[in-house]
């Protein structure tokens, strides 16, 4: 056994290794498909996905002030399925266009959430010493702050010292703030959790054996550690993305986000300064309360599908 | 209770607020309001900057700024407001406590009786009608954001029903002819707020509490109570509920920096003057004293409640008092 092990070539064992993955996806997608309630999100969170990559193909052009096609608040007929709102805009096409600023937006700050917590997690678990301590004591403290408090704060004081027109990457700095200011205040949750499996990971044969033949610990992180935690990371991404939307919509709503990029929850903020609950003009806040619910309900139905299916071991965990 | 353990949790508090105070020093340096920001006005004189610096205090060195501003902040001087004509920020807050405090503070407890009754029956009863139509439902809330859920019964018992007055803590310009009277004006303002904050919480305490009390129903002393012949009711009350709500005290305790968030939209729906209106009208007008104001008190007042969730739980369980 040990003869053969030492004379296949490079390329065979990485063949081997790739197989083995793709084996692995194959059977946890399989287990996955099993789940009705992950289907079921997997479903909706794909359907959102079609309206935030095509809106003008399903419903024209962001209608502005100038392109509303109805009056003052009709309510929802042939012409305007969802009604219109208090400028005259078609319901239907502002919340098809939201979709894809509430979902960019939740989309990137998630991506730094985890970054942030992951790469912190996996440094903190793997190093250990006075960095896991310093790391972990401000981990805490991110922990135990009223984070959105944090963000509301932050959110003006960034924005207004790079200023209201500024964009970065073709994004306006308002929805680039909302980005930033929730990924800053919520990757502490994701690196206690990545944290806790590398303690676990560290502790098996095969990281001493790798630093017995000379890795370094850089190396042992990437190639070893990591593969290791992928499946956790990749659960706590999709619930991730669910909080960063409920995130944007109530910084959003509260009057933070952008007049001109409508996501659901400035939407809803036009909806609430506008009066509409009291004068009974439903249509303005049930369609983007509907889109928030479902696309939210969809990531915490497939995280919590995923993370059975991925991390059997740990599912008492939550 | 062991004394080690009581440090630490006490040491570890002061040490998370020592540092929500530092943080807040430095964003009073960034702010975009900050004298010194706005001393980068080409068209200011020396004198006046020098003025300037020097009644903000600003001329000093950074340690001593630091100084301070800890032993002010420790005597409760935290400035004075930009909107409310120069009141100090601690007024302005006191005014806005009572209502906050009521609102959660009665939402918290209706949601933890009822969240906890339904969670430990779903689990009790895993697999049962209520089991599935209360994880449902408890799923759907707990996608909503509070908001929402206000906006929903505002549109359905005010505009709809007319069962409730629209918003505010009681009605204006109406002469009550009791203080009986003037009580149950109070009680309507205050219902669909409150029922606001308890549907919004309810998901998250049965989810909680059903896993909970699923994973209890496996531990070996359930076995051996059933082993012993106990009734189904006793195991699950003596048994199974006390250790159960053990994580439920934590959860309650995490919550609260998140139910802040919830205070704050609410508390805009349904025009409630406390805490919420005022962040939102900070935020508006842009009034840093103000906001920073409600961020220290906010953070510690949650830091505060996780210690004493802490302890609780400490006193609670002994497993954890290592």
């Amino acid at each position: 056994m040990t003869a053969t092990a030492t004379t296949l070539d490079p390329g065979a064992l990485r063949r081997e290794r790739w197989r083995l993955r793709v084996r692995g996806w194959r059977e946890s997608g399989a287990r996955f498909l099993h789940r009705r309630d992950g289907v079921i999100g997997l479903v909706i969170i794909l359907a959102f996905a079609v309206l935030a990559i095509a809106p003008d193909l399903l419903v024209g052009p962001l209608q502005t002030v100038t392109t509303a096609t109805g009056h003052k608040f009709e309510p929802p007929g042939a012409t305007h399925p969802f009604g219109t709102d208090n400028l005259g805009r078609d319901m239907l096409n502002l919340t098809v266009h939201g979709t894809r600023i509430s979902m960019v937006i939740g989309l990137l700050a998630t991506v730094i959430t985890v970054l942030v917590g992951a790469v912190l997690g996996i440094i903190s678990g793997y190093v250990g010493g006075s960095l896991d301590a310093v790391i972990m004591r401000v981990t805490d403290f991110f922990l135990v702050l009223p984070t959105f408090v944090l963000a509301l704060v932050l959110a003006p004081i960034i924005l207004d010292i790079v200023g209201l027109d500024a964009a970065f990457f073709g994004i306006k700095a308002t929805l680039f703030v909302i980005v930033i200011v929730i990924g800053a205040t919520s990757w502490a949750s994701t690196a206690r959790i990545i944290r806790a499996q590398t303690l676990s990971v560290k502790e098996r044969a095969f990281v001493d054996r790798a630093r017995a033949i000379g890795a370094g610990g850089g190396h042992i992180m990437r190639r070893h550690i990591l593969p290791n935690v992928v499946n956790l990371i990749v659960a706590n991404t999709v619930l991730v993305f669910a909080g960063s939307v409920l995130t944007e919509t109530t910084l959003s709503f509260v009057g933070l986000g952008d007049p001109f990029a409508p996501s659901w929850g400035q939407i809803l903020n036009a909806a609430q300064t506008s009066g509409a609950p009291g004068l009974g003009i439903w249509w303005y806040y049930v369609p983007p309360a509907t889109a928030i619910v479902l696309v939210v309900l969809a990531f915490t139905l497939m995280g919590s599908a995923l993370d059975d299916v991925l991390n059997p071991r740990l599912r008492s965990r939550r | 209770m062991g004394s080690g353990y009581l440090l630490r949790k006490v040491s570890s508090a002061i040490v998370t607020i020592v540092f929500i105070v530092l943080f807040n020093f430095v964003l009073f340096r960034l702010m975009p309001g900050s004298p010194d920001r706005l001393l980068r006005n080409p068209h200011i004189t020396e004198q006046t900057r020098a003025e300037y610096r020097a009644r903000w205090g600003l001329d000093k060195p950074i340690p001593e700024q630091l100084v301070n501003y800890v032993v002010a902040t420790a005597k409760g001087d935290l400035g004075l407001s930009v909107y409310f004509r120069n009141q100090p920020v601690v007024d302005v807050l006191a005014n806005r406590i009572l209502p906050t405090v009521v609102l959660f503070g009665a939402g918290e407890v209706v949601a933890i009786v009822l969240g906890i009754a339904l969670g430990a029956y779903s689990g009790w009863r895993r697999g049962g009608p209520v089991d599935y139509v209360g994880n449902g439902i408890s799923l759907i809330l707990y996608s909503m954001p509070y908001f929402v859920i206000g906006m929903l019964l505002l549109l359905l018992f005010v505009t709809a029903l007319h069962w409730f007055p629209p918003a505010g803590l009681q009605s204006l310009g109406v002469r009550y002819a009791s203080i009986f009277d003037e009580l149950i004006d109070y009680g309507r303002h205050f219902f669909l707020p409150v029922t606001t904050v308890a549907i919004g919480l309810i998901g998250q305490y049965s989810i909680l509490m059903r896993s909970s009390i699923i994973e209890t129903l496996g531990e070996d002393y359930i076995t051996t109570a059933r082993a012993k012949g106990l009734k189904s009711g006793r195991i699950l009350r003596d048994h199974a509920l006390p250790n159960a709500m053990l994580p439920a005290v934590t959860l309650v305790a995490i919550n609260l920096g998140y139910v802040v968030a919830g205070a704050i939209t609410v508390e805009v729906v349904f025009n409630w003057p406390g805490l919420g209106t005022l962040t939102v009208d900070a935020l508006a007008n842009r009034d840093y004293p103000v906001l920073q104001g409600i961020f220290l008190l906010l953070s510690i007042a949650v830091v505060v409640a996780n210690l004493i969730a802490d302890l609780v739980y400490g006193a609670l369980d002994p497993r954890v008092r290592t």
